[in-house]
């Protein structure tokens, strides 16, 4: 009995332990934007003496709206671009016996596993070649290439489980295999979808060295590299960079409490 | 790849042919554009000396960028910070991921899903802005982990927390580890929530339990999942770049380094492009083999 107890202690322990790990530097963080710079100085670990906004006004007079927005552009177009094209691909690899999909396979397994570090030099000179450096398509571009090998694996997976009598009606019912993908196959691929989009999503919104490199003009840059920006400008200025961070952490950490179920069955579908 | 899909919805018309082709031809462009043909024009160029401003006047050098890599002591370095965080992820973000997991799916009762929302939330912070958290906790004046220690009368590094270069590494994979710890959590929570509940009640009739159980039942039986977890966790600490250029920028004095960073330096801010692509080519050569474990792993999934 005595044993049951210490492992259920040490159970909750160990998770609780992790769970103040996790939540000390996002407290940090909520408590550095309320306190003044000379507080963070006197006493790390205090409380803000009085709750103060002035930071958070600091942080939205550099601008950082408009770089929330360019991510939020970069992220829809790119994710938009990476469900349907590789929905597309998918589903010719797992319904359709073609006899090139063996390459074609080997290929995808291949494009995942190269990093954009990998081929960084060439990637820069192709973007500046299509003339898209400063442009939020110059990242838009080739994060939907580096991000559809990866969605492709998930939904040929999902693809291979799909019940194929509904298409096996279409087909008798004069249905051509564009029409069955878009019209039935799309359709019903809602859990697939999801799980693409919140996956491919959290990471280009995330994205930092492609951005790094092919956006240098502030009109163009995504939040990461504006972070960087307050960071870059402020050094010292704690309150204000906090105040920044939490801005454009927030919305995320909301939506990602709103939908956490969804969040976690995307990502646990991984490992199948 | 599945070799015995089936082919019952048929694929004769020549009008099929054309969507098949329309359906596949995208994602192939947008993959060579992007992804083959720069890889090819790494190889290619790793064998030639150019700059940004010379990015067209490329100088034939051979051999000379890689017998430049094997004499440069800091290219050597980012290779072994690269290994050294491979083995320090698959310890502390698998290993510590299973942990977790195994205690939320049988170890307790209660909280559950509030642990779990709590120790996955990282996952969805932009890497950049976790090391910029960091970048103040480990901050020697600003700093609440040195407040912490001083104030139970423990030492701080002289140096920094970043500025050793003994410990920096270190306390990069710490960031590492906070953020990505709860993602491996997730991803083998859900193969233990596979393993069904006859499983354990089978193996407490012979004796088996807590962590025997675990041990001789729940880890050979999720054995595929964890061998994909570690091969996310090496194909990412391969692509590791924002913690360390945040929080160190790969210093001091290049004690940090890692190929992503060093790449980006050589070819960014030395503007060496050739020699940039020949340390390319090698995290190339190094993705690739990966990529071939990940397809026997998933053919045997």
């Amino acid at each position: 009995m005595s044993k049951f107890k210490l492992a259920n202690i040490f159970a909750y322990g160990f998770v609780t332990l992790f769970s103040i790990y996790v939540l000390l530097p996002i407290i940090v963080m909520i408590l550095t934007t309320f306190k003044t710079r000379r507080e963070i100085f006197l006493e790390p670990l205090g409380l803000p003496g009085q709750f103060n906004f002035s930071s958070f006004e600091k942080a939205l007079s550099i601008g950082l709206g408009g770089f929330i927005f360019n991510s939020f552009l970069v992220s829809l177009f790119s994710v938009i671009l990476i469900v349907i094209i590789s929905g597309m691909a998918a589903y010719v690899l797992a319904r359709i016996d073609f006899r090139i999909n063996r390459y074609v396979y080997l290929l995808i397994v291949a494009g995942f596993a190269i990093p954009p570090a990998a081929v960084l030099v060439p990637l820069y000179a192709t973007v500046s070649n299509l003339g898209l450096l400063n442009s939020i398509y110059g990242v838009v571009m080739p994060l939907t290439a580096f991000g559809i090998p990866f969605t492709v694996i998930l939904f040929y997976a999902f693809f291979l489980d799909f019940p194929k009598e509904v298409e096996e009606a279409a087909t008798i019912d004069g249905c051509s295999k564009m029409q069955i993908f878009f019209r039935i196959i799309i359709p019903l691929s809602g859990p697939a979808i999801a799980s693409a989009a919140i996956f491919q999503t959290v990471w280009i919104w995330n994205e930092f060295l492609l951005a790094l490199i092919m956006l240098t003009s502030d009109e163009v840059k995504t939040l990461p590299l504006g972070l960087m920006k307050l960071r870059g400008e402020w050094s010292s200025d704690w309150p204000s960079i906090m105040a920044g961070l939490t801005i454009a952490i927030l919305p995320v950490l909301i939506v990602f409490l709103i939908f956490q179920k969804y969040f976690v069955r995307s990502l646990a579908g991984l490992g199948k | 790849m599945n070799k015995t899909q089936t082919n019952s919805v048929g694929f004769s018309l020549s009008s099929d042919r054309v969507s098949v082709i329309i359906l596949l031809i995208p994602a192939l462009i947008f993959c060579t554009v992007f992804i083959f043909i720069p890889a090819f024009w790494a190889i290619v160029g790793s064998f030639y000396s150019y700059g940004m401003t010379s990015l067209n006047d490329w100088k034939w050098v051979g051999f000379d960028n890689y017998i430049k890599a094997s004499q440069d002591e800091f290219f050597w370095i980012a290779l072994k910070n690269n290994f050294i965080i491979v083995f320090a992820s698959i310890v502390l973000q698998v290993g510590v991921g299973t942990i977790l997991a195994a205690i939320l799916d049988r170890g307790i009762k209660y909280g559950k899903v509030i642990f779990r929302t709590i120790i996955f939330t990282p996952m969805v912070i932009s890497s950049v802005a976790v090391s910029i958290i960091w970048l103040i906790i480990y901050d020697p004046n600003v700093g609440i982990l040195n407040s912490i220690l001083k104030s139970i009368g423990l030492p701080t590094p002289s140096m920094g927390w970043l500025g050793d270069p003994d410990i920096s590494i270190w306390m990069i994979m710490i960031v590492a580890g906070w953020q990505n710890t709860g993602f491996m959590m997730v991803l083998i929570l859900a193969g233990l929530q596979g393993v069904s509940k006859e499983v354990y009640d089978a193996a407490e009739i012979d004796g088996a339990t807590g962590v025997k159980a675990f041990w001789y039942i729940t880890l050979p039986m999720i054995r595929n999942i964890l061998i994909v977890a570690i091969l996310i966790t090496t194909i990412g600490a391969f692509k590791v770049f924002e913690f360390v250029y945040v929080l160190t920028q790969g210093g001091p004095s290049n004690a940090t380094q890692v190929l992503g960073t060093y790449i980006y330096l050589q070819a960014f801010n030395l503007l060496h492009m050739g020699y940039a692509n020949a340390l390319s080519v090698v995290l190339l050569i190094i993705a690739l083999i990966l990529g071939w474990f990940q397809l026997k792993a998933s053919r045997r999934a």
